[in-house]
């Protein structure tokens, strides 16, 4: 198992600020990756804050994230939707 | 249908222009203000959008006394202010008209969304006439919904103002979310509710007062609603839920059902303040507790409502694999109801039905 790949590490990076953000809640700019994004636990996100997210994923990161995973699976952690983000960035 | 006005403020709603007549502002157009409370009383809301300092926009809520849900001050593009106030609102632009008596000021609106209903001064003093400004239902939400938006408007910014989480906001505001059993007098609002609400509904289309009564009426189904209620101001019925538990007397037995969600709808008012956790979680208990194996809810997946996908993820209901194909089928989110449930929050109760 490696670590994550460079861009990957850049859109971790860049989710962290938005989390952050759109919270109002400074020590999610330092969340680790395996911080869960839905529920009471981790970042919390509910659904203001979550359609809130995803708008600027795809504002920054080009990825329709609601439109490419039904479910919404990527929105387990931090890592996972960075490792959507990664897959699904246009070239 | 129109759900919110958005005003231009000088030679508009006021009869002269606020930064230049001097220490006395200018008196509101008292026409025009009796056109916005008769809206009001509609409930259609309210919204200014004015090339003015911020004080202007307070002179005339404080001159006219009606419940804006939404200022935008500044000297940006009127397209961009009133996109601003949509986003806020959580409205569609097709919901919106926009009313100033500036000819550029219009083009440059009708321009830059064009779904938006551009009108004159003297279009906006006939608009109570016109069907689009006529809701078909109006309830008691209805009646108050300036008013509740204005409390809104107080409470987002104190939420911008705290510190903590989403969840200690919410106990800091005393907020209170009652799930009970819906009785006949909710079914009008309920009724509203599946009419007025796009991003936040299962259902492809409005359920009618009718078809509640037959599910309330039959004991197939459970049809429950939610309320909500803070310091800042008390919401009423704000959301509800229908459950198909399956066929009479199965549940609990040998062959285990599901309890099957043909519609779930919840005010974009109540958005971010724990109703749709609340529900999902409390329908998830009482399928548990009735003995059901699964959950499943139907939901038509649309550009609008992912706020709705993103509640069910977090309830943890997942699409199946095998989806029906076609544009208009509905997909199911499903979850089973053995092994850690999510709990209701603290600040939510549920009555038994």
């Amino acid at each position: 198992m490696t670590g994550p790949s460079p861009g990957e590490s850049m859109i971790l990076a860049g989710l962290r600020d938005m989390l952050a953000g759109i919270t109002g809640r400074a020590e999610l700019a330092a969340a680790p990756p395996q911080t869960a994004l839905l529920g009471p636990d981790g970042a919390g996100l509910d659904s203001l804050t979550g359609t809130l997210l995803l708008t600027e994923v795809q504002h920054r990161f080009g990825v329709d994230v609601a439109a490419e995973d039904l479910s919404l699976d990527s929105l387990a952690t931090l890592g996972t939707l960075a490792t959507f983000i990664a897959a699904h960035a246009p070239r | 249908m129109i759900k919110c006005v958005v005003w231009d403020i000088d030679n508009t709603l006021l009869t002269g222009t606020y930064l230049e007549s001097g220490d006395q502002p200018p008196a509101p157009d008292a026409g025009l203000v009796e056109v916005a409370r008769e809206l009001d009383r509609r409930g259609i809301l309210h919204a200014l959008a004015s090339k003015n300092p911020p004080e202007a926009a307070d002179y005339v809520a404080r001159v006219t006394r009606l419940p804006f849900a939404a200022a935008e001050t500044g000297w940006g593009r009127k397209s961009e202010a009133v996109r601003r106030i949509i986003d806020e609102l959580a409205i569609g632009a097709d919901t919106v008209a926009f009313v100033d008596d500036d000819l550029m000021e219009r083009a440059e609106v009708a321009a830059g969304l064009p779904e938006v209903l551009v009108l004159s001064p003297e279009d906006a003093a006939e608009a109570p006439g016109w069907p689009q400004f006529r809701p078909a239902v109006l309830t008691d939400e209805g009646r108050r919904r300036g008013q509740l938006y204005a409390q809104r408007r107080l409470r987002q910014d104190e939420a911008r103002a705290f510190g903590g989480s989403r969840d200690d906001f919410l106990r800091y505001a005393g907020t209170r979310v009652l799930i009970a059993p819906a009785a006949a007098a909710d079914l009008p609002r309920l009724h509203e509710l599946s009419v007025r609400t796009h991003q936040f509904t299962t259902a492809a289309g409005p359920a009618s007062e009718a078809d509640l009564a037959g599910w309330l009426g039959s004991d197939r189904y459970r049809l429950v609603t939610a309320r909500l209620s803070d310091r800042f101001g008390d919401d009423g019925l704000v959301g509800g839920v229908l459950a198909d538990t399956g066929e009479p007397g199965s549940a609990g037995g040998p062959g285990r059902t599901a309890w099957t969600v043909p519609l779930l709808v919840m005010s974009c008012r109540a958005m971010g303040r724990g109703v749709l956790d609340a529900l999902l979680a409390a329908l998830v208990q009482q399928a548990a507790a009735a003995g059901a194996a699964e959950l499943r809810v139907r939901c038509r997946v649309t550009a609008r409502n992912v706020p709705l996908r993103l509640a069910l993820a977090a309830a943890g209901l997942r699409a199946s694999a095998d989806q029906p194909s076609g544009e208009d089928q509905p997909v199911v989110f499903s979850r089973g109801l053995a092994g850690p449930l999510p709990a209701v929050p603290d600040w939510a109760q549920a009555a038994n039905s």
